[in-house]
């Protein structure tokens, strides 16, 4: 090996001192000079790039602000988004929020998916003072904090979807009123995954169904990674249950509804299935989800003036059907502009009183929030979002069932399944 | 004594770089990404010291990294303790695991080792989740307070952790103690034929190693503000023998320029979008394949080689004017 | 009872595939190939994308595939593998850096979502009451009948023997002229063409995206470890042993504990009987 010369040895360690500053700058530099009351607001949004849930909550993001810029921005100011992938791992999430404000330094973060990495990111959010729309995860410990510490936490809000506690009190009434009460089926298994928001949500959606009067055989909790559900359902069927409910989030519904099919397991199956929400769920299968009845915000109906709107919009955009982060992430740019044009800033401490006084039209429902920003439910005089039953048909069209009101079609059991 | 003196100006250099990196470039994102990579050095740099000296591959360090974060986020949390009591907490607690787990599988080689040690890490990781009611399941354990308020305060006090804890280990590298460890990987028979007691050697390395990364693992959890199973994933293991591949095995300094590295190159990558992780691998691919003997403690030392052929140049031309 | 039978020895036919080429690699290219999952997936996708875009016939892609992944894996060991053969830790990461490069290349061209592999049989049979997936059985009879064809390759031919030779004595094999380079890219060829099996057979029932690689890679290896590094049957042994632990607690216990108990079963094996079952390569 030929040793270096003394002059390059000098200018090999100042390229590497050099290349090493240099990558420090490119860290450091704020990406945009962005000054405080002109110039472009910046909509920062932390997501899970790579999954659907995170494209959905991009491209509702830009059609909002594509809509907004059109009819002249918000205060004369075009609106721009700024993304960075927070995966589902907690570390990727804190810096992609710390990329966000304190590198990017945007005006207001739109995002979220998984529950644990929101939980994580909120101390950071809280820190970096940026108000927070949350449009995906569910967990209803990410709002707790905000009547309780009002000071340090009164940026977070979230505009979807119902938390947790909320779907439960829903699903209660999915149970008593049609499976019980309708399909007269009083025996029911209760199957979840083994993340924290169900295991918090199960015990609470056992008691409901119980004081309604249904027979709970047997609660079951699978790991997400399962990729096996044969143990489950035959503990299921050996339970005697007639009716099989189900809290699925990241687990592998697609699987499990191959083996439910497969196996013609001997009873239907329906609750909350959110990646039964996806518009292509059933075709990738091969169709073999038909029959299963799974919750969703919105469907492709008249829920409020929007939301048929949003969905031909959002088909002929990106030849997709919209999964629920979509529905918040475009409502939550409107309801931020709303807020901002209302207060006349982008100062938080301003917006913040103003978009708690939001009552805001949106795809799902009206959107107002509560003492703990978190999205009001809808009941019977007030029209905010509830979660609607539709089932798989064939075809893989979806038809809704529940609630009553809003009935497309009439329950169907699955084929193989005598009744 | 134990290192050089361009050893230690090369290291001082290196320190006050890092240490003005945020004044210069004043950015909480900036300090935050410096902060993470300071912490996973202290990682690799402990991993290197055990496995990288006695070529005992240990695939689960992120057992010790878990359960110090854990240790500090029950403290913290469920005890209501000051954070500062954390760090020989778990350092205690992370020596007690490197016992448990070391005893019965130091006498292991190879391949062995390395799944016993990732089967630990694995059983913490699923102990984790199925006790959720105690441990906060997938969303963990969340608000922490903070060991220093101030964002730069912590990040000079983990860079001078890193400092501190990489000299201890390069001088243990360098001593008696390090010469045992690098005989064992030698040839563990001739050894113990020597009369040296192999098993405490492995087994203290072991505890020293794990000891550090759990002390890493408890600043860590007062840094996020937050604790969760992941840490105990075999992807964070992984991530740090590549690391300290990147770095150089065996040198315990290099490992410390493969986390910097890695980890910045993680975050500038970001603009890439969706093509982030896909560059990253194939950047892997390429220093795996062209630097097989890493990158830093390679360069690190060619560098030391031409300043000590420069001062031989510049000494020679002297003698031979007065020998004119 | 005979569900747990069936349903085990299904798992246990997925992992045997999975853990046989694994562990032929090992034995006689002194190999760890973490790349060995993402052969697993590019079968499951291979088949997907034929069925799917290309509309071939369904026993068509699944040959297409396995030939393809397996000409894959023998580049892989040509590239990769080869130049690092001297250092078993620099084979594991360059390894693992190409299984990174593979599962972020099928995250872009496919996404997240799930896949759909279309199964052979869609049928469902009752076996004694037991209502079983077509798909399931076909997995566990192509298994049995590709192993034990692969175990009388090895025993009855001539590459076979070749093979079993530069396993036992790697010089020695050399010395007697057989050409190691190319038996190990037959080996490799072997090895991957298996994985890809498990994927196209697993894929109907099992899980199909971009992360599929890395929990039947740690499986393979731990099997493979307490199977005795190098042994076949050792491998097959500890298949079945993994297959059945895991299927008798998710049926009586429940399934989230499937996973520590065969993590526990393996780190108990190490400490117990460090070689494995039939290791033959010292552990210490």
């Amino acid at each position: 090996m030929k040793p270096e010369s003394p002059e390059r040895s000098v200018i090999s360690r100042l390229a590497t001192g050099a290349s090493l500053a240099a990558a420090c700058a490119a860290l450091a530099l704020p990406a945009a000079t962005a000054s405080a009351q002109s110039g472009p607001i910046r909509i920062g949004v932390p997501t899970a790039m790579q999954l659907q849930v995170g494209r959905d909550t991009q491209d509702g993001i830009k059609m909002a602000i594509e809509d907004i810029n059109a009819k002249g921005g918000v205060l004369g100011r075009k609106l721009e988004m700024v993304v960075a992938d927070e995966t589902e791992n907690p570390e990727t999430g804190i810096s992609a929020i710390k990329k966000l404000t304190a590198d990017e330094k945007v005006d207001v973060l739109i995002g979220g998916y998984t529950s644990g990495v929101t939980l994580a990111q909120l101390p950071h959010i809280s820190a970096a003072k940026t108000i927070y729309l949350n449009v995906g995860s569910a967990s209803p410990a990410t709002n707790a904090k905000v009547k309780t510490d009002y000071d340090n936490y009164k940026y977070i809000f979230r505009v979807g979807p119902l938390n947790a506690a909320l779907q439960a009190r829903q699903m209660t009434g999915f149970i008593s009123t049609f499976v019980k009460g309708e399909l007269g089926l009083s025996k029911i298994a209760i199957v979840g995954e083994n993340a924290k928001w169900v295991q918090d949500l199960v015990p609470l959606l056992k008691k409901g169904a119980t004081e309604a009067g249904a027979d709970v055989r047997a609660v079951e909790f699978f790991d997400a990674q399962t990729s096996d559900f044969s143990p489950l359902f035959s503990k299921v069927k050996d339970s005697g249950a007639q009716y099989m409910v189900v809290v699925l989030s990241h687990a592998s519904s697609d699987i499990f509804a191959k083996q439910w099919h497969d196996s013609r397991f001997p009873m239907a199956y329906g609750g909350i299935d959110v990646k039964s929400m996806d518009g292509d769920f059933c075709d990738r299968i091969g169709g073999k989800a038909v029959g299963e009845l799974a919750a969703n915000f919105a469907v492709r109906a008249p829920l409020t003036p929007k939301t048929v709107p949003f969905f031909d919009e959002f088909k002929k955009r990106t030849n997709r059907q919209p999964v629920y982060t979509a529905f918040g992430a475009n409502d939550a740019v409107y309801i931020y502009a709303e807020a901002v044009t209302r207060a006349k800033t982008t100062n938080p401490e301003a917006v913040i009183k103003e978009l708690e006084k939001t009552s805001y039209v949106g795809i799902p429902g009206t959107i107002e929030f509560d003492e703990n920003h978190d999205v009001k439910p809808g009941s019977a005089t007030y029209k905010g979002p509830a979660l609607l039953f539709a089932q798989w048909r064939d075809g893989c069209k979806r038809e809704v069932i529940v609630p009553k009101t809003m009935r497309t079609a009439d329950f169907v059991y699955p084929s193989w399944i005598k009744q | 004594m134990f290192a050089k003196p361009v050893d230690l100006a090369g290291a001082a250099v290196f320190v006050a770089l890092m240490a003005a990196l945020p004044l210069l470039f004043p950015s909480n994102y900036l300090i935050g990404v410096l902060t993470v990579s300071v912490l996973y050095g202290i990682w690799a740099v402990t991993w290197d010291f055990m496995s990288g000296l006695t070529g005992r591959e240990n695939f689960g360090h992120a057992l010790f990294i878990g359960v110090g974060a854990y240790t500090a986020g029950f403290m913290n949390t469920t005890f209501g303790l000051n954070g500062w009591w954390s760090l020989p907490a778990s350092m205690v607690v992370a020596i007690v695991f490197a016992l448990l787990i070391g005893v019965p599988t130091l006498r292991l080689k190879g391949p062995y080792f390395a799944l016993a040690m990732l089967s630990g890490s694995v059983i913490m990781q699923r102990l984790m989740l199925i006790f959720w009611e105690q441990t906060g399941g997938e969303e963990g354990l969340n608000g922490l307070t903070p060991l220093i308020r101030s964002q730069i305060g912590f990040y000079y006090f983990a860079l001078a952790a890193l400092a501190g804890i990489t000299a201890l280990l390069l001088a243990l590298s360098r001593s008696h103690f390090g010469l045992i460890l690098r005989a064992i990987r030698g040839d563990e028979a001739t050894c113990q034929a020597a009369g040296i007691n192999v098993t405490f050697y492995k087994i203290a390395s072991l505890a020293i190693s794990g000891a550090f990364a759990g002390a890493g693992g408890a600043m860590y959890a007062h840094y996020q503000l937050q604790v969760s199973p992941q840490l105990f994933a075999v992807v964070t293991s992984i991530t740090i023998i590549t690391m300290v591949y990147v770095g150089g095995m065996a040198s315990i300094y290099g490992p410390v320029g493969g986390a910097i590295l890695l980890v910045l190159l993680t975050e500038l990558l970001r603009n890439f979008g969706e093509w982030r992780l896909m560059i990253y691998s194939c950047a892997l691919i390429l220093i795996l394949f062209f630097l097989p003997g890493g990158l830093v403690a390679p360069a690190w030392r060619r560098l030391r080689a031409a300043l000590a052929e420069r001062r031989t140049a510049r000494s020679v031309p002297a003698s031979r004017e007065r020998s004119a | 009872m005979l569900e747990i039978l069936i349903v085990g020895a299904v798992s246990s036919a997925i992992y045997a595939m999975l853990a046989v080429g694994f562990t032929l690699i090992f034995g006689v290219a002194r190999v760890l190939n973490l790349a060995h999952g993402s052969f697993y997936a590019l079968g499951a996708y291979g088949t997907y994308v034929l069925t799917s875009h290309l509309k071939l016939p369904l026993l068509a892609a699944a040959l297409l595939s396995v030939a393809i992944v397996a000409a894959f894996g023998v580049l892989i060991e040509r590239v990769f593998i080869r130049p690092m053969r001297k250092s078993q830790l620099a084979v594991l990461m360059i390894t693992l850096a190409v299984a990174l490069v593979v599962e972020q290349a099928l995250f872009l061209t496919f996404g997240s979502e799930y896949r759909n592999v279309p199964a052979f049989i869609d049928a469902k049979f009752t076996i004694g009451g037991v209502n079983i997936a077509g798909a399931r059985l076909l997995a566990l009879g192509v298994g049995v009948v590709v192993i034990g064809a692969l175990w009388l390759f090895i025993q009855r031919t001539r590459y076979g023997s070749a093979i079993l030779a530069i396993s036992q004595d790697p010089q020695a094999a050399q010395y007697m002229g057989i050409p190691s380079d190319r038996i190990f890219s037959v080996v490799m060829a072997l090895s991957a063409g298996l994985a890809a099996l498990a994927g196209i057979l697993a894929g109907p029932f099992l899980t199909v995206q971009p992360t599929m690689w890395l929990l039947p890679i740690v499986k393979a290896f731990a099997i493979v470890v307490v199977g005795g590094l190098g042994s076949i049957p050792g491998s097959i042994l500890a298949a079945l042993m993994l297959g059945y632990a895991e299927t008798i607690v998710g049926y009586t216990v429940s399934t989230s504990w499937t996973e520590i108990v065969s993590v526990l079963a393996t780190l108990l094996m190490l400490m117990l009987r460090p070689a494995g079952i039939f290791g033959r390569r010292a552990a210490f």
